[in-house]
């Protein structure tokens, strides 16, 4: 291991200015919308003050992929018409993509493919939840699957430099790409990513998803569900060559988030034969 | 030199001429790109799955159904079957998986599926870089027909034709 690249990669994600941000309302609204005794209003308010969300905001309530068919001109009307997860969702997708949708060094991630691959796995992971009827989860995988790989942004930089160190890992210890990452650099992009998730303060179920998408078996028992259906969806984008980098499929199918969700092989193959029509689905998103 | 870039996403079938180059990114798929090295045209299937199981819905998915639609593609744009050669790469697997995870062979299947494809058709497949774990970015070029396959950060130049 390279002990000067673990201190630089310390020294970043102690450092909260060093790590990406996300604007303040995003921060506050994923947490007030858990909260019973927060009123509409005052979420509308909370949003309002924003101006630049709120027009990104409006623009994405009013696109075939979030539209429900009425033109929606303010806030008020947004969460009336959509509810509030659906508008947080939204929050959300205009929240992050500054963040994603860049050229990602190391990775080697086109600027676009970081986004897209994010966007696809949301709505993929949306669908999972739904098929198994977990319709209450799925605004949670949604934007658990936009930003699962976040911590990749940090650490591309030093990804680009050991790169070769990290495939030779991967090879004769026949570990995954993260379990390498890990073993050259200290850090693996799931434990930076759970940094940068706390720094905008989002709550433990999204934590867990950055953290434990690659393994779900790791993952806390009361997020189990929501990890395995984010592990699902990545490997189903990744095979289809969705985002797919430098670290190419050096990862793992784990057969437990097949247990977990009770999805069959043949679902995962129908999940999978439905990638294009996924992608055709969110190319207004990205 | 005034190349145009044709991108080529995921179950879609794209064709064109000289000075051309035609790019997509593959996982488990497969990229079949076809050229004829007479009219230097040609053409790139990215293909998801083995066998159409739509009844024809989606041709472009499917191995069995996306090199026929390909060729087909390019003989009506004036190429000949007897000038055609082929070249394919991609059909990657996931590095782990449990073996009752048949996904887990879809890229296998992928590069059987096609190879059997073209020679049911009677083309040549001249060169191959399938498999392993890697993610291909691949850039097939209408000049003389040569493809460039990018993976884990090294570059490989298949040039027959």
């Amino acid at each position: 291991m390279h002990e000067h690249i673990k201190q630089r990669i310390e020294t970043i994600i102690n450092n909260l200015d060093q790590l990406p941000s996300i604007p303040e309302v995003a921060s506050k609204l994923i947490n007030m919308v858990n909260d019973p005794n927060v009123s509409f209003k005052l979420i509308a308010e909370e949003i309002s003050k924003d101006q630049a969300m709120t027009t990104n905001l409006l623009k994405l309530c009013n696109s075939a992929y979030f539209s429900k068919g009425k033109e929606i001109s303010s806030v008020d009307r947004a969460i009336v018409t959509l509810g509030l997860k659906e508008v947080k969702d939204i929050v959300m997708v205009v929240a992050t993509k500054p963040v994603l949708d860049r050229f990602v060094i190391g990775y080697d991630l086109a600027k676009g493919d970081l986004w897209t691959h994010g966007i696809v796995v949301g709505n993929m992971g949306k669908n999972i939840a739904m098929k198994i009827g977990q319709k209450m989860i799925a605004d949670v995988v949604f934007t658990g699957g936009i930003i699962h790989n976040v911590g990749k942004v940090v650490l591309a930089l030093f990804v680009q430099s050991t790169y070769k160190e990290i495939l030779a890992a991967v090879e004769t210890q026949q570990c995954t790409f993260s379990e390498a990452e890990k073993e050259i650099m200290g850090y693996n992009h799931q434990e930076v990513g759970e940094r940068i998730l706390a720094k905008w303060e989002f709550p433990p179920v999204l934590k867990s998803i950055v953290r434990y998408y690659q393994n779900p078996e790791g993952a806390p028992k009361e997020h189990i569900k929501e990890v395995s259906i984010v592990h699902l969806a990545n490997v189903l984008s990744l095979m289809a060559g969705i985002g797919v980098g430098s670290d190419g499929l050096f990862h793992q199918i784990n057969g437990k988030a097949l247990e977990v969700t009770g999805l069959t092989e043949a679902d995962l193959e129908e999940l999978f034969s439905r990638v294009p029509e996924t992608i055709k689905q969110v190319r207004e998103l990205i | 030199m005034n190349q145009t870039l044709i991108n080529v996403g995921v179950a879609q079938v794209k064709t064109g001429a000289n000075p051309a180059v035609i790019r997509t990114i593959l996982g488990s798929c497969i990229g079949i790109c076809i050229f004829d090295r007479a009219k230097k045209i040609g053409g790139l299937a990215h293909i998801l799955l083995p066998n159409d199981t739509s009844g024809g819905v989606n041709p472009e998915k499917y191995a069995d159904t996306a090199i026929p639609l390909l060729v087909n593609r390019l003989i009506k744009e004036g190429a000949k079957k007897e000038f055609m050669s082929a070249k394919i790469a991609g059909g990657a697997s996931m590095f782990k998986f449990q073996a009752n995870v048949s996904l887990g062979q879809i890229g296998d299947r992928n590069i059987e599926e096609s190879k059997k494809s073209l020679e049911k058709l009677g083309i040549k497949l001249l060169e191959e870089d399938v498999g392993g774990n890697a993610g291909r970015v691949i850039d097939f070029f209408l000049t003389d027909g040569h493809l460039k396959v990018k993976a884990s950060g090294q570059e490989k130049m298949y040039y027959k034709v």
